[in-house]
């Protein structure tokens, strides 16, 4: 069991900040929302406390922007967008991942017979 | 229920804030913040109950793992700069301690001096070491004058 997750966590290390960068890619999305879509995800096996320290992570490096707005329901919102140098990394990751993908697939014979 | 709703995520969040205290003061407050918002927007959904709002804080993590991850994301600088005001405090307590110790060595050092004085003076033993020691001292000086017989020329 924790070998699973040991496992889980190492794969999701490099790749879930792009998961965030792409979720926000069109639309603001404020971070409660990011946190549950992500949570929805069993497969990720995220726990949400996690999410808040890595969207901070990725405002402070300029890939994301934040604005608080007023919520009708509840308290105050923070919305993430995309800056011009998270859209950036995004394009670099989606390039990189796929041969990266079709890589291990190959060397570890996940890929298509 | 409100009071103890208002416990429970205010020791959830105190427990986590406790983990953070090698973040910088901005990062600390953002993450408490955040997850404030969070756990008020659960419950502005529904999260009524004590039970549903432990729920909510376990999909949250543990203060330890949300804490840890606050620690991977902030990166290996920032735990620096507050561990140096920590014993700040420690040391401002025992400083009368020592300042009282210190007092009352120095009044018994004074004590025992007193009383070595009065013991030489009564017994009449100071005359002698000086006695000694003044035959002694010559011989000292006179061997470095050695060189002195040079100039009989």
């Amino acid at each position: 069991m924790s070998d699973a997750a040991q496992l889980t966590s190492g794969l999701r290390r490099g790749t879930l900040e792009f998961c965030v960068l792409a979720m926000v890619e069109r639309d603001a999305v404020y971070g409660t929302e990011i946190v549950r879509r992500l949570g929805e995800e069993r497969s990720l096996a995220t726990t949400e406390g996690t999410i808040y320290p890595m969207l901070s992570r990725l405002r402070r490096v300029g890939w994301l922007d934040s604005k608080w707005s007023e919520s009708p329901t509840g308290p105050p919102r923070r919305y993430y967008s995309l800056t011009d140098d998270g859209r950036a990394a995004l394009g670099r990751f989606r390039a990189e991942w796929v041969s990266f993908r079709q890589t291990v697939d190959r060397l570890v014979g996940t890929g298509e017979a | 229920m409100n009071v103890q709703k208002t416990d429970l995520v205010g020791e959830y969040l105190r427990e986590i804030e406790l983990r953070l205290s090698g973040l910088p003061l901005l990062q600390r407050r953002e993450l408490l913040a955040d997850l404030e918002a969070h756990i008020e927007t659960a419950r502005q959904h529904g999260a009524y109950s004590e039970s549903e709002l432990i729920e909510v804080l376990q999909r949250l993590g543990t203060p330890e793992e949300v804490a840890a991850a606050a620690y991977w994301e902030a990166g290996p600088q920032p735990p620096r700069p507050t561990y140096t005001p920590a014993p700040e405090p420690r040391s401002g307590v025992p400083a009368w301690v020592i300042g009282a110790i210190a007092g009352f060595v120095m009044l018994f050092l004074i004590g025992v001096a007193g009383l070595v004085m009065f013991a030489r003076v009564d017994g009449e033993s100071a005359p002698e070491p000086l006695r000694i020691e003044a035959p002694v001292a010559p011989p000292a000086i006179d061997a470095p004058a050695a060189p002195a017989p040079e100039p009989t020329e």
